[in-house]
Parts: C-alpha cells; structure tokens; sequence
C-alpha cells in the first residue's frame, strides 16, 4: 500500500491505487475474516454509541489515518482521482487522542452530538508482508441525522485499513478513507469514518 | 442626512432597510431573500474581484483547473506564452461545458457536444468538418472565443473579474495592500499550494460566513473556546474571559471591505509567553519567534522583499486572521502543536455562492515555496487538523451558520437584526507605520462594519 504524501498541488503526482493490493487472500468465513468482521462491527458500533475511549482502545500507537481528496478527472488521467496531496482527514495516533479528547469538552459542532450509523459492506481482506498484519477493505455508508433537520446528511466511502493482531485483538494501524464525493455534502467532518 | 440608495426590492424594501447605517444593524432578511441573491450576483459577484486559486496548481503550458465564479463555472489555464487566462466555461455554440474535468493539462478543449474547439486562452479554433462552416457563414471567429474573464495574478494567487473596465486589482484592495504583502509578497518564490483544495456545501447563504470574514475575531472565545480548553492558547477554560487570549491587537481595515487582525504573538499562545522581546531588534525577535510558514534561514528574503517597517510589523505584531471582500478568509496562524513545533498554518477560504440557501466552501492549504519539505507536512496536517471539513477550529463554525440560516427563514425571526454597535472607532496607535483604517485594543464590531459598508456600496450601485 502506498501511504506516500508529496505536497505538489499539480495534479498528476498521484496514484490509481484502490481495493485491496495483497495477492493473499483470507476467505470469507474463514476465522480471520470473521474476527476481522467482528472488529469491523464493533468499531462502528462504538463509533456510533460515541464511546470514544473504546474506539481509541483499538488505534495502534503509529496509527496513520488518512482521507484524500477526490478529483473529477478526464481522458488519460480520468481514473487518477484520488488526490494523496491533500486530505480531509490526515491522522495520527496523537491527534485522534486530541479530537476525542475535545469531543469530551466544548466542540459545538457534537454538541449536541449528531446521531450516526455506520453501515459497513463489501468487506475484503488479505494478508499484509508482516505476519499477523492484514489489508481489510470494506464500504462505509454514513448517514448523520443532525438537529431537528429530517434530512440525514449522508457519505460514502471505501475504506483501506490495516489491521494487526496484538495479543489476540485487532488494532487499527492504517485506514485511508476514499471518499466519493469531490465536494462533501457534509457540513463538516467532526465525526470519524 | 445618510444619501439613500437606489436599490428597491419588489415589494417597497430598500436597501436602507436592510443595511441600518443609522444604527449599525443588519437585517436578519438578506440571509434568504431571493430578489435580493439576484442582485447580489450582478452588482457584487460580476463586478469584483474573486479568487480562484493559486499559480502553483497550474506550473507548466496547457495545466487547468476547473474553479466557480459565484455560479459560473470557468476554466483558469496557463497557456504557451505563460499567461494564466480566466474563461467561461460554457460553450458559445449550444452551452456545454467545454471542459467536465476540475484539472489536468490540456492543450486545446474541445467541447464533447458538437466538438467546437478552444485554446487555453479562450480563443475559438473551429468546429469539426471545418469546410461545412459549422461555426455559421459570414461569422468572425472571434466573435466565437468563450467569454474572457480579466485576470490579476497577486503573490501568485490568481484573482479575475468580469467587470473590464472595472478598477484595478490595486484599487480593489486600497490600503490593506501593505499588510496583506505581509503574508503574500514576502518571500523571493513565494507561496504554493499544497494540493487541490478541500471543497464541501454547506446549507447556508454566502453572507453568513462572509460577514465573519471581516475579522469576527470575538466569536474565539466562546465558539472556538476549545483552543483555550485544549491549553494552545494563554488562559485556561476557567479563566477564558478574564484573560481573553487573542482578543487584544489592532485590527486593520479598509473601506473596501478587508480587514486583518494584527496579534503580538507572545500574547496570543502560552508556548511563547516567556519569549522575552522588550529591546530586541527586529532580526532578533524574527530568530527568536518566525512568522507562521518562514524558517530562520528564509528571515534574509523577508528583508528583501518587504519595506523595513513591514518586516518590523511581522516581526512584532503580524496580521494573522482576516479577509478580502467579498468572501475570502484568511487564516495565517501560528498553530503550535503539543508536540513542540510550531511551523503553523496558512490557509485561505473562499465562500461561493450556490444559491441564496447554499455555499460551497473552498478551502487552499498553502505552504512557502522554499520551505523545507518537512515543514510543508508539518503545516499541511496543521492546516488540516484546524481549517476546514475536519479543522477542530472550523467544525464548530460550520456547525453555527446553517443554524442562523434555518432562523432566518422565520416570518417573525426575519425582521431580527444583526447588531455591530460595539465601535472603537478609528484611532492610530502610536509609532504605527500602515495606512488604512486602524483599531486598536480589544477587538470590535468596526471591521465587520466596513464589511458591510462596503457590501452596501456596491450594492447601492446598479
Ligand atoms: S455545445 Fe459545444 S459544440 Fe455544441
Ligand atoms: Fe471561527
């Protein structure tokens, strides 16, 4: 996986990259694959019930959390659009401490929190070059009801992760969220994907 | 007597109701009225001038971007001569966009309708089947360009305008020119852009960030009191009010609408509270405490491309926060980290229109061309970790404006008035060297004011 950020705002200094790049697949209905499922659901559920110290709980330290930009693009460069120059969220172990930490104290933009599901699909996994370490790819679909609004504000994404086995549990140690939009009909980011 | 104003809405409001100059007050209304939108567009968004974006996006012959003048789309693309052009995206022939991609290069576009084609200046070459006179008989062919904006190119950053004969950029920007320098013209390769922009819609009209785009610099303390809680700037959650870090400066301003916050920075954040600048010279005090985005060994350019009192003001008390009317933001911060650094954060929004219920905010993430590479990562995750779709800063601002929106759609909430009735009123502070309109002290109403005043103006005008 190519975790790679170049700052240039010239566009073509970018990757195709998508979906899963490891040769080694782990089965659907294998163990792995079921415990990593699991991992994958649980994470959304504590995302959605806001136990955020439960979610942190299952961030590696080194932890590298990324959501490129998308491009609208044509011709021969018409499927180079995920734009790794430039990030909607662009992550560390530290700085997800920092933005759960402010989640707890006054960040208006959850407060009143904004009510999520996270629908998470389509998962695929492989096995990374580091024993233990596996490629999880899956679809997120986010819908966020704020406010008195009856209309969810809503995203879609494929998520790029890593997950490595430490002592029996899964620890997140990279996710690159893709997100489909070019411009987010999301007011804003302040809840994780 | 205030002279009135020429604009009537259809049923009998003027604009002298809605824009109080009497009592500084803005009526709640202008947020959705439609008639009024309209009349924006043409009298404010088709006669300033507006940013698109930055030289460094589009480096060699052929590069375009895709980029909104309020809601018309135009391709900004450098072409062989190095000229950056600004046109219409819309075809002469049946109104296609002749370009669907937002960047790449490309050395002629042709519209994938009926294949009329076009030179990244705009220029019409022709239309396929060229003897079939597809272009129409007795047709100068120049008659045939897509629509040219008039481009101004500002420490690299690429600002158009449909309005031709219009003022300069020079006019447009009048006073604040000397501070703004401060941020954009200081450096011998200057600024670039460190990715496509972040872009998200946000249900609410262009005015309500726009207003405070003209140094809302109160609003920190209690909106934003997540920076004092998160212990980065001086004071404490419990001491918020009482010390009110980052409140105290001159807020510089000018008639045209722009205006910057100016903070002495030992002021503004604890990290730099012991940093002792009583008697230092002014090299001194930039190797001491370096401009957000310069590295000591860039503090040689500084001098060379500013005048010595500029340099002197960056050094001291450097503009940090502002905008450019009519919706620009600029946010060029200090942003130090709980991991020590602090090579801070440069970033510019823009607010465009999409309809009176509905902004598209564009936000550029800037580092200074020399600048070690490093420190451009360092000041991309600043930036993002504070501005824009996830800025912790910015979250809680995006969180605020399609609330006063939804407000304003009340019959009764409507006739609600904004209120700018706490004034200082201009007055130099001693040993000041800019121009401009001046504020010393506790931050005021006064800037959003000469926002608004200027919002009047060119709306007063038809
Ligand atoms: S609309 Fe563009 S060629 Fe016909
Ligand atoms: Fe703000």
């Amino acid at each position: 996986m190519t975790w790679i950020t170049k700052s240039t705002a010239a566009p073509d200094a970018t990757t195709i990259v998508r979906g899963l790049v490891s040769k080694a697949r782990v089965p659907v209905g294998s163990p792995v694959y079921n415990a990593l499922l699991e991992t994958l659901y649980d994470e959304a559920a504590a995302l959605d019930e806001r136990r955020f110290d439960d979610w942190t709980a299952m961030l590696a330290e080194d932890l590298i959390y990324q959501a490129p930009i998308r491009l609208t693009r044509t011709g021969k460069t018409r499927d180079l659009d995920v734009m790794r120059t430039m990030f909607h969220f662009d992550e560390t172990h530290e700085s997800i401490m920092m933005r759960t930490g402010r989640l707890q104290k006054s960040a208006w933009a959850e407060d009143p929190p904004s009510r999520c599901r996270r629908f998470v699909t389509n998962v695929r996994v492989g096995e990374c070059d580091t024993a233990g370490e596996y490629e999880v790819v899956s679809y997120l679909f986010l819908e966020r009801s704020r406010g008195d609004s009856p209309e969810n504000e809503t995203a879609t994404a494929e998520r790029r992760d890593v997950w490595r086995d430490v002592d029996g549990a899964y620890k997140l140690a990279r996710r690159e969220i893709i997100v489909d939009q070019s411009v987010l009909g999301m007011s804003n980011f302040a809840v994780f994907l | 007597m205030l002279q009135h104003a020429s604009l009537v809405l259809r049923d009998g409001t003027t604009l002298d109701d809605l824009v109080m100059r009497d009592t500084n007050e803005v009526s709640l209304r202008v947020m959705t009225d439609e008639e009024l939108y309209h009349h924006e567009m043409e009298r404010i968004f088709s006669k300033t001038w507006l940013l698109l974006g930055h030289e460094s996006e589009i480096p060699k012959a052929g590069d375009f971007i895709v980029r909104d003048m309020a809601e018309d789309n135009v391709i900004v693309a450098r072409d062989r001569d190095g000229s950056v052009n600004v046109s219409l995206n819309v075809c002469p022939h049946r109104g296609m966009r002749v370009c669907l991609g937002e960047a790449g290069n490309k050395p002629i576009h042709q519209c994938i309708y009926h294949g009329w084609a076009f030179r990244p200046n705009g220029d019409f070459i022709g239309a396929p089947v060229e003897k079939e006179k597809m272009h129409g008989n007795n047709v100068d062919k120049a008659t045939l360009n897509l629509k040219k904006a008039r481009v101004h190119l500002y420490g690299g950053l690429i600002f158009a305008t449909w309005n031709v004969d219009g003022p300069s950029f020079d006019e447009y920007l009048g006073d604040i020119k000397y501070y703004m320098d401060q941020l954009f013209c200081r450096t011998d390769n200057g600024l670039e852009l460190l990715g496509p922009p972040q872009r998200f819609v946000l249900p609410c009209n262009w005015k309500v960030p726009g207003e405070q785009s003209g140094s809302d610099g109160f609003h920190t303390l209690t909106l934003h009191r997540s920076l004092m809680e998160g212990g980065i700037m001086g004071g404490t959650a419990e001491t918020i009010y009482d010390q009110a870090p980052g409140m105290y400066g001159v807020d510089v301003s000018c008639e045209q609408g722009h205006s910057l916050r100016c903070l002495e920075a030992e002021k503004t954040f604890k990290m730099f509270a012991d940093v002792p600048f009583e008697g230092k010279s002014t090299r001194e005090r930039l190797e001491l405490l370096t401009p957000p985005g310069i590295t000591r060994e860039m503090i040689p350019q500084l001098f060379r491309n500013l005048s010595e009192d500029q340099v002197e003001q960056l050094a001291t008390i450097p503009p940090q926060v502002g905008g450019m009317f009519p919706n620009i933001l600029i946010a060029f911060i200090f942003a130090p980290r709980t991991d020590g650094g602090s090579s801070g954060a440069l970033s510019l929004h823009t607010y465009v229109p999409k309809g009176p219920d509905k902004v598209e905010f564009i936000n550029y993430i800037f580092a200074e061309k020399d600048a070690p590479e490093e420190m451009k990562r360092d000041m991309l995750q600043n930036a993002i970790w504070n501005t824009g779709t996830s800025g912790m800063i910015e979250q809680d601002d995006a969180d605020v404006w399609p609330v006063i929106m939804k407000n304003a759609r009340g019959a009764v909430s409507k006739g609600i008035t904004l209120k700018y009735q706490a004034l200082h009123g201009h007055e130099r502070p001693d040993g000041w060297k800019g121009e401009g309109l001046l504020y010393p002290g506790f931050t005021k109403d006064d800037t959003q004011w000469n926002w608004w005043m200027a919002y009047y103006n060119l709306m007063a005008k038809a």
